[in-house]
């Protein structure tokens, strides 16, 4: 009797206790009411001025005419990064003062943040600034006082396989609308005066281990992008929208499928469905020629080429592309069958030299590439890394030949994963005629080991280390067109943020312990230094408004650091736009 | 009547409520085969993991829980969270969408302090502030799968248990996914989907 009403008590007390509805509780009127995180900031206006209205893809082709803007990810279509800018200039950059700071700190969780950093290149339109941040921010900001006008915040998932940081590169702005991408792979027309998206198009995968780290380019009335995720075994790809309606209008991928061109490139297996070759980078486009350049970056897996015979044509590779509709005219591989993930995605820069229409590309794998940007004919090949052991390139025939590769014991190969330069981008004066590039001095031992594919997951086949002592630090090197070497400066870290050059025969460039320095173009000597309190990973540009010159360069200490200067994981995070001016 | 027919009868209500108990479920060997007896002897050793300032992850496990949306017919995924009085915690804590889209959550703060959400949403991050023994609604969109956080920003309410996730499931549309025939997945799972252009 006692047992049973011991049993029939503890079933009452479970159905009391532990079947306790969840959703039980007072139920209470709804007085609360929700606000968006800009509305709780009076300081922000919430509105624009409509200059994003006039900007079109004619406009942005005669960008040179407008030196006072910075309307496309390189200043214009060249990829030069140079600016006939000259108020601030070799004589007087030693008296350049902080204008203005715009800061930008994480408010809770964000994806992978070790690595938040702002990389952008600002985009300058009559006065305005629009800059795209870490974790899905858009900003709009007034050019000569750093007023935040707009904001826009992507909602970026925690769990994206973002393989070496949580940056973005910039945006595009065009017919009245700003072009982002969003990390997990979200092309966002945001309008210009307010900030609020008029179209949304989802172009990636993150579930395949796709991503996005680059600024859109507009050409004509197309918005292009180029995936990320070569480190997860995708199949990468450009892909073009229509500007005003997000219409996808093609795709290009970079890794042919069995029966395409290129696929004789790759054995006969099924390594194509995963091969890589994602391209992350913004292109740059000639437009008497009608012809985009747009890298391509490792095949994958990255360091076991086993598994993937052959070329993997078109991996680290430029690809010179009809904007129209994506079909590859001509291409050049700069490092057939990589297995050192030397990502062929830098950037092309477009000059003229000697009467011919030139391409100049330093490449990850040490080498400066000079190509006849028509025909994608070699011109020159010029080692331009300082320790470069992973092959010799033939100049006349542009032949591999001493390759060393990574082996299952492990072996030390130069340059490490990040190249004798990583994207970070050289710049070429059209003042001095020279090309200037950041140069990373670093060796990495590689080895191999068999790794199994599942989506998602990252795809490596070995893995790499950079020891201090392998590390030898950077500098800016400046080269003329036929690659000799006009004048080199060096530095105790690497250097991997792009370098800016101007008519006022300055070279900036930035630095992983944060200072912002001043070149002279044509010696090399160092003008003047800013300390912005943390490392510079970045695209700075130049612009004027009221015919005052301004320098802007953003900072932030991030990205994948164990690659380009693992010596300097530890450096202080933070994230900053500093604009400097004369006083 | 005789003990052992009582004790048959106990037995048997003792049964059907348990079977009735949303937690009578969790005895099912399917179920039970995913204790870990390591992770459980774990928690059984610390100390009043449902009273605050404890851990995090004891919480999430012991209290917080998770809750799948419901879909309304107009389209709006809809959750109901409580603010237990006394916790710091969101309840429940995780919430799973079938697939992006906007989600109302409908939040009771029951606890005689206040409270607030930041929730995740596209365009810009959406707060609700939640006086002691008020209740309010947030809206937010999320159109893509993934995991986004949640937390009350006040005080350091979040790190002592108010920190929550929302769990977007589904795939992104056939034309953002990649044209090759499908692939192994981790854990040996069935590729979601094929898809070819």
């Amino acid at each position: 009797m006692r047992t049973s009403i011991k049993i029939f008590t503890a079933a009452l007390l479970m159905l009391a206790g532990g079947c306790y509805p969840s959703d039980m509780g007072p139920s209470w009127p709804i007085t609360e009411t929700q606000k968006s995180f800009e509305q709780m900031d009076a300081a922000m206006r919430q509105q624009a001025p409509a200059v994003a209205d006039a900007v079109t893809g004619e406009r942005i082709v005669r960008a040179r005419a407008e030196p006072h803007n910075w309307l496309t990810y390189y200043g214009a279509y060249d990829g030069q990064r140079f600016s006939s800018l000259g108020e601030i200039n070799a004589g007087n950059v030693a008296r350049l003062k902080p204008a203005w700071v715009f800061q930008a700190a994480p408010i809770g969780l964000v994806a992978n943040p070790p690595s938040f950093s702002l990389e952008a290149a600002p985009i300058v339109v009559d006065g305005m600034m629009y800059l795209s941040g870490w974790d899905g921010y858009v900003w709009a900001l007034n050019a000569a006082t750093g007023e935040e006008l707009w904001r826009y915040r992507h909602a970026i998932p925690l769990d994206l396989p973002l393989c070496c940081g949580n940056v973005n590169r910039g945006v595009a702005v065009a017919r009245g609308k700003v072009f982002y991408s969003s990390p997990n792979g979200h092309l966002v027309a945001l309008d210009g005066r307010t900030g609020k998206p008029v179209w949304t198009k989802i172009w990636l995968d993150p579930r395949a281990g796709e991503s996005s780290t680059m600024a859109p380019l507009v050409v004509k009335n197309l918005v292009i992008v180029g995936s990320s995720g070569a480190e997860y075994g995708v199949r990468g790809h450009i892909d073009a929208f229509d500007v005003d309606t997000g219409q996808r209008l093609w795709r290009r991928y970079a890794v042919p499928k069995p029966g395409e061109p290129g696929s004789e490139t790759w054995g006969k297996n099924d390594a194509w469905e995963r091969g890589g070759g994602s391209a992350w980078i913004t292109g740059s486009y000639d437009p008497e020629l009608d012809l985009l350049y747009w890298g391509t970056s490792n095949p994958s897996p990255d360091f076991d080429g086993s598994v993937r015979p052959g070329d993997n044509l078109y991996t680290n590779s430029v690809l010179a592309m009809d904007p129209d509709d994506g079909k590859i005219r001509w291409h050049y591989q700069f490092t057939p069958h990589d297995v050192w993930d030397y990502s062929g995605v830098n950037e092309n820069i477009l000059f003229e030299a000697g009467g011919r229409r030139l391409l100049a590309h330093f490449d990850r794998n040490g080498y400066l590439f000079v190509l006849d940007r028509r025909t994608g004919q070699r011109v020159s090949v010029t080692q331009f890394g300082d320790r470069v052991t992973w092959g010799r390139i033939d100049p006349a025939t542009g032949d591999v030949s001493d390759r060393r590769e990574p082996t299952r014991e492990g072996i030390e190969i130069c340059p490490g994963p990040a190249g004798s330069k990583e994207w970070p981008h050289a710049t070429y004066s059209r003042s001095t005629g020279l090309l200037y590039t950041p140069v990373i001095d670093a060796c990495a031992t590689y080895r191999t080991y068999p790794t199994e594919f599942k989506e998602s997951l990252s795809y490596f086949g070995g893995d790499f280390k950079v020891d201090p002592s392998q590390v030898r630090g950077g500098g800016v090197k400046a080269y003329r067109p036929n690659g000799t070497l006009a004048w080199e400066w060096r530095y105790k870290f690497p250097i991997v943020a792009s370098l800016l050059s101007t008519a006022g025969d300055v070279v900036f460039v930035g630095t992983p312990d944060g200072m912002f320095i001043a070149l002279d173009a044509r010696s090399g000597r160092q003008l003047w230094q800013f300390r912005t309190g943390t490392g510079i990973h970045s695209n700075p540009v130049t612009y004027s408004v009221a015919g005052k010159q301004y320098v802007a360069v953003p900072t932030g200490w991030g990205g994948w650091i164990k690659g380009f200067a693992p010596n300097m994981f530890g450096h202080e995070r933070g994230s900053a736009l500093f604009v400097f001016a004369l006083p | 009547m005789p003990g052992r027919a009582k004790f048959a009868v106990a037995a048997g209500i003792f049964l059907i409520l348990l079977a009735s108990c949303e937690y009578g479920g969790l005895l099912r060997p399917s179920v039970l085969g995913q204790v870990d007896p390591e992770m459980a002897a774990l928690l059984n050793e610390l100390p009043n993991l449902d009273e605050p300032n404890e851990a995090l992850i004891g919480r999430l496990f012991a209290t917080g829980g998770a809750s799948r949306v419901d879909v309304g017919s107009d389209g709006i995924m809809r959750d109901k969270i409580r603010v237990p009085k006394d916790e710091y915690l969101w309840y429940p804590a995780i919430i799973i969408m079938p697939r992006g889209g906007t989600l109302e959550l409908d939040i009771t703060n029951e606890d005689q302090r206040p409270h607030a959400i930041f929730a995740p949403s596209n365009g810009e991050r959406q707060v609700l502030e939640l006086p002691a023994a008020t209740r309010g609604v947030v809206r937010v969109t999320l159109d893509q799968p993934g995991m986004y956080w949640f937390g009350c920003p006040v005080a350091n309410h979040a790190n002592r248990g108010m920190l929550g996730f929302v769990f977007v499931k589904g795939e992104v549309p056939p034309e953002a996914r990649l044209d090759r025939p499908p692939q192994r997945q981790p854990g040996n799972r069935r590729p979601p989907r094929a898809h070819q252009h």
